[in-house]
């Protein structure tokens, strides 16, 4: 029998599957105070992040990353997790459907397991999960630190039910437990559920099957993991070895090689088998031989071109372009044999490998496919969905979306994007359920106690081993006021928790904390959670940075970095000793939006936001709305873009809640998260309005290079303009013999390091619309690395069937072009027929990509205060998990003003970016860290200093210390200085000129600083 | 003899110059481990009297790194810290300490690399001049030069 519920609720949003994708969306949705119900079928959320070892292109460890999203947090009573569940049945449409769940039993009840892991050790077959080696054993954990954080058994595998009951000291143990079935209400739908990988067992040449140390990729990541099976250690699975020389071959199961293999490509593959390489070398053994056998390089994502001349240049990882047809592994010898061709020579070359990887792509999982059938959503042949082609997150389904890999292969920035575009659609159908906020934690009382400080080294595997976490924590113990020092072992296969360090330091009495880890930039927040848990101010803790700032940059230094780290963990303590318990700054939101940029970006996102009912100010600088999009025609796909482009202008100018300034710009900004003001000079009209999030969508330029005759020769043009002869002067195409494209101009350079991303395809898009009207022509296309991901690859091989002539160049051997006559003469190398070619050409088009609008975007950053990239792009927060967030609370950065992409990958961006934006509007407080200025009236003596340097004019004289009173000094000299939290930005510029040191800022006292120094300069016990 | 090792206090604001410098770490590039980074929300923060601090303690050398000019979170406090540190090297050479011993650098947060260049450029230039003439007069404070 089963459990039986029926669920009323409306306003909610379902999200099948809880890796990174649904999870993202389930908290921009919870954070904009919508329900989300989230489901997952495995035990516990993460999917398939959480079994990686790192992340490029920053190399670090994703559980680290990942871990504080998925931790336990109320995110105010909004979201709903369910591990163990499946969807099992939906009906009804867009604004009312009806799911089916189907909870299996976990055996073990999830309020009552402390993790502690009795049950593990009674049953000690079990094993951490690791794909392909794992033989589930009766409890298992799938990986470390899981949220919910609780064990699951498999009962098939158990034998005696009374003997597992018993061994839980807490009783969470329940064999007889049921499958539960219920069923929900709810207004759209978010598939998340991610895809499978190429299994690559069938293709005995490669020999996965049969040759132990030939693994995926995966298993290879569970092997650098410290979280798995060999425990972080690198070894060779035939003899447990250390390998000397490990390959890599790329696209296995994509690009349609190989049987079964899916005609897309996965878009990611390149990426991480560079990141396996250089990890290799960099953490285990500089002495590892890597080489990675590919056919394109594709690091066409933001500053991944930089990454790939990082593993070149600085790792010497190999690169062989080659498609090796077999590896074997002959009687008696110990090593993989790996036989392939190059270009210029056609002949084998046979290769000795101690391991090899496979680099499998993503293929559509069964289970997902059915669901999606079930929903009546179109698919492709390959069972992924079909999307609309300007907008990757809608299925053919109204209410239905989907984001991340089960839209295809992609890595972990573009999952992020797109869960958080589809719960901005997803949201879009459901109201606002408005729940009491959570209590803020009481403030400590002004009475200081005696400090009694908790001290936590965190070390996190491999990470920082050139630290001593022990001697350290050995050295902090002997420092006065410290009552309690630990090493808390971050690192996937460690038994402490949060919680129980919490009761560690709670035991001991501590009243503050100081944590020797990471950068403080990154999980100073996650501390502070645990601190306000624990009854303690937020503010009495300090990190010592001894990762990014001594493990990371004195690894080959262990002396020097011991010293360092001890001294740093020394200014902590001297910091924290010296701290004061804050109060935090609750202010009123304002709910109107900035958006800056009318292309179509910036229309998308204003009507997102419009839809959800903020008011949006809409600045363009020029003339009218469209941006770059005016210069195109059709997508590759053959979605016409002006049509797009009229009916985004038309919805934008009528929208009653977007107001469009043109011929404006930018002039001046101020204020916070949640109320920004910001001067606009409309017209040379000066306005100013207040807003209480910005996104910037500013776009991107066209680049055009002085190179291959662009703009000397008319018959030479880039494909912009190329695009535009096709589709407005065809009998003149009609008469073409010879047409010659040319990638990478201007792009992958000294001056533009970067890759333009889009080019690979518009050359294949005009390439076809050429032969679409005169197929006789003859297409050469002179490329670097084609770079054709995702479906794109599908309109490459189109092209190479019709006959279109890819010929690869090297930059030591570029094509040359000259004028000849009435035509263009290229002449480039072709490497298989080992000579020169000349192709006279009618028209030349030469793939020039974008630049950033430095000059403009650094005019804005500078107003606005943001960083930009080195090339001069917005700089989002975090590349991989914060891809539209900026460094700026309230700022969000959406388009090719983040770097160079195609059409539906910046209205992608636009969505994902008024998402984040509406996590600000949708609150009606904000809650601002206490990092502002305050006097001390006793001292001041109105000088005035602080009013004149203060760069956002917040200091005035005032009679009384709440900011009230005449703005003068009286005649009994009863001004003072007078700084408003609500408007202080915490620069502390005034504290620093402040004559009479009347001026502290909160966090950075006098008394911190010069006990940092006392410390830092202080004789180091070496 | 063994060689002399500067020690140098980085005061870095944690936008630009803090961010550069875990940058650095990220892409591990190394500079010599006497750099000891204090972290400031704006170099506008760095007081005068904390620059002398750091001298009178007994560093050999002090940086104060922040954003690009122009780049500021805050407007313009690196120019006003720019401001500042002349000053005061003014003020130290009167009281016969090098102005050379304190420097201003500027870079962006993407910059981890310029962030170790600075980082050892001025460890190097503070390794030609020598220990700072402070630690021979007190000799509480590291070795005597």
């Amino acid at each position: 029998m089963q459990n039986k519920t029926k669920l009323q609720s409306n306003g909610t949003v379902l999200v099948v599957g809880g890796g990174l994708g649904g999870i993202r969306a389930a908290l921009d949705l919870a954070e904009a105070r919508k329900d989300v119900i989230l489901v997952d079928k495995a035990p516990c959320i993460g999917g398939l992040m959480a079994q990686l070892d790192r992340t490029f292109p920053t190399n670090n460890c994703d559980l680290c990353t990942v871990a504080p999203f998925t931790a336990k947090e109320g995110r105010g009573g909004h979201l709903d997790m369910r591990g163990l569940t499946t969807v099992t049945a939906v009906s009804g449409k867009e604004g009312n459907f009806t799911a089916s769940l189907m909870t299996a039993p976990r055996f073990i009840n999830v309020e009552k397991c402390t993790a502690c892991g009795e049950c593990l050790r009674q049953f000690p077959q079990c094993v951490s999960f690791a794909p392909g080696l794992d033989p589930r054993a009766p409890t298992c954990m799938r990986y470390p630190k899981a949220t919910p954080y609780a064990y699951v058994i498999d009962m098939a595998k158990c034998g005696d039910k009374e003997a597992l009951r018993k061994c839980c000291p807490v009783g969470a143990i329940e064999p007889d437990a049921l499958p539960k079935a219920e069923q929900v209400q709810c207004g759209s739908i978010i598939m998340a559920a991610g895809a499978d990988l190429f299994d690559p067992s069938h293709l005995d040449y490669f020999g996965y099957a049969a040759q132990p140390d030939v693994v995926t990729s995966l298993e290879y990541e569970r092997m650098l993991s410290a979280s798995g099976p060999t425990g972080g250690k690198l070894l060779r699975p035939s003899n447990g070895q250390p390998p000397k020389r490990v390959a890599w071959i790329q696209c296995v199961g994509s690009r349609g090689l190989q049987k079964g293999a899916a005609s897309y490509c996965s878009s990611a593959c390149c990426m991480f088998a560079l990141k396996e390489a250089i990890v290799t070398r960099e953490r285990f053994d500089q002495g590892i031989e890597t080489t990675i056998f590919y056919m394109d390089m594709r690091t066409f994502g933001k500053d991944y071109e930089k990454y790939l001349t990082r593993a070149k240049e600085q790792y010497g990882v190999r690169l062989v372009h080659a498609r090796p047809h077999d590896v074997l592994r002959p009687e008696g010898v110990d090593k993989l044999q790996v036989i392939y061709t190059l270009d210029e020579a056609p002949k084998h070359i046979t290769e000795e490998f101690d391991m090899v990887v496979l680099s499998t792509g993503f293929k559509m999982n069964a289970d997902v496919k059915k669901l999606a059938e079930d929903l009546g959503v179109e698919l492709y042949a390959d069972g992924f969905p079909k999307t609309d082609c300007f907008n990757a997150v809608a299925t053919s389904v109204p209410g239905v979306y989907v984001c991340g890999t089960i839209q295809g292969g992609k890595d972990i920035p573009e999952t992020m994007t797109q869960a958080s575009a589809a719960s901005c659609l997803a949201g879009g159908k459901v109201a606002i359920t408005p729940r009491p906020r959570a209590e803020a934690p009481a403030i400590m009382p002004e009475t200081v106690e005696a400090p009694k400080v908790g001290v936590l080294v965190t070390m996190c595997g491999q990470d920082t081993s050139v630290i001593d976490s022990k001697a350290l924590v050995e050295y902090a113990e002997k420092i006065p006021h410290v009552v309690c020092a630990a090493v808390f072992d971050t690192s996937c296969g460690c038994a402490v928790t949060l919680e129980s360090l919490k009761s560690t330091l709670m035991a001991k009495g501590c009243n503050r904390v100081v944590i020797a880890g990471s950068s403080p930039r990154y999980e100073l927040g996650k501390y502070q959670a645990l601190l306000g848990q624990m009854g303690i101010n937020k503010y009495l803790i300090e990190v010592a940075n001894i990762r990014e700032q001594v493990a990371w940059v004195h690894g080959d230094q262990p002396q020097e970095a011991n010293a360092k780290a001890r001294q740093m963990l020394a200014v902590a303590l001297a910091n924290v000793i010296a701290a004061k318990p804050l109060a935090d700054h609750v202010v009123a939101t304002n709910k109107n939006a900035l958006v800056v940029g009318g292309g179509v970006t910036g229309m998308t996102a204003a009507l997102e936001l419009a839809d959800q009912g903020a008011q949006v100010y809409l600045v363009e600088k020029s003339t009218e709305l469209g941006g770059v999009a005016r210069n195109l025609v059709k997508t590759i796909e053959g979605g016409d873009v002006r049509a797009l482009l009229a009916g985004l202008a038309e919805k934008t100018t009528k929208h009653p809640n977007i107001k469009v300034f043109t011929k404006t710009q930018v002039v001046d900004h101020s204020g916070q998260a949640g109320l920004f003001r910001t001067g606009l000079s409309v017209d040379g009209a000066y306005k100013e309005i207040e807003h209480g999030a910005a996104i910037l969508a500013t776009g991107a330029t066209p680049n055009q290079p002085k190179a291959f005759l662009l703009g000397e020769n008319s018959r030479v043009c880039n494909q912009l303009d190329l695009q535009k002869v096709v589709s407005e002067r065809l009998q003149e195409v009609k008469k073409w013999n010879n047409v010659v494209m040319i990638q990478c101009v201007g792009s992958r350079d000294a001056d533009n390091p970067n890759c333009s991303r889009l080019c690979c395809q518009s050359s294949i898009k005009n390439a076809l619309a050429i032969l679409k009207e005169n197929p006789n022509v003859r297409i050469f296309v002179l490329y670097r690395d084609l770079r054709t991901y995702g479906r794109f690859e599908e309109y490459y091989q189109k092209a190479r069937d019709l006959g279109v002539i890819f010929v690869r160049y090297k930059t030591d051997n570029p094509p040359q072009v000259e004028a000849a006559g009435n035509f263009v003469n290229v002449t480039y190398t072709d490497a298989i027929m080992g000579r020169q070619v000349v192709v006279s050409a009618d028209c030349v088009g030469l793939s020039t990509g974008f630049v950033a609008s430095r000059e403009s975007n650094q005019a804005l950053a500078k107003v606005f205060g943001l960083p930009l990239t080195e090339d001069g792009y917005f700089a989002e927060m975090h590349v991989k998990l914060r891809p539209v967030d900026m460094d700026k609370a309230g700022f969000f950065v959406a388009g090719t003003a983040h770097s160079p992409k195609v059409i539906f990958e910046n209205l992608t961006q636009a969505r994902a970016a008024a998402s984040r934006a509406l996590t600000v509007l949708a609150n009606d407080t904000l809650v601002r860290e206490a990092n502002f200025a305050h006097v001390d009236r006793n001292r001041c003596a109105a000088c005035l200093i602080c009013v004149r340097v203060c760069p956002f004019d917040v200091p005035r004289i005032t009679v009384d210390d709440q900011g009230l009173g005449c703005s003068c000094t009286d005649d009994k000299g009863l001004g003072r200085s007078y700084i408003d939290p609500a408007k202080c930005h915490g620069c502390g510029t005034c504290a620093a000129e402040c004559p009479a040191k009347a001026i502290q800022l909160n966090q950075f006292e006098d008394a911190q600083i010069l006990a940092s120094l006392d410390q830092l300069l202080a004789k180091v016990n070496v | 003899m063994e060689q002399f090792e500067p020690v140098i206090v980085a005061f870095c604001c944690h936008y630009c110059a803090y961010t550069a410098a875990d940058t650095a770490g990220s892409q591990r590039l190394s500079y010599p481990a006497g750099v000891k980074i204090v972290r400031v929300p704006c170099t506008g923060k760095v007081d005068a009297k904390h620059l002398l601090t750091a001298f009178e303690k007994g560093a050999d050398g002090v940086l104060v790194a922040g954003c690009l000019v122009g780049d500021c979170h805050f407007k313009d406090g690196n120019v006003k810290a720019a401001r500042r540190v002349e000053f005061t090297k003014k003020y130290l050479q009167e009281i016969g300490i090098e102005a050379e011993r304190l420097e201003m650098a500027g870079m962006s947060a993407g910059q981890g690399k310029e962030f170790a260049e600075t980082a050892t450029a001025i460890t190097e230039k503070i390794r030609a001049l020598g220990p700072s003439p402070v630690k021979g007069k007190n000799s509480c404070c590291g070795k005597a030069a």
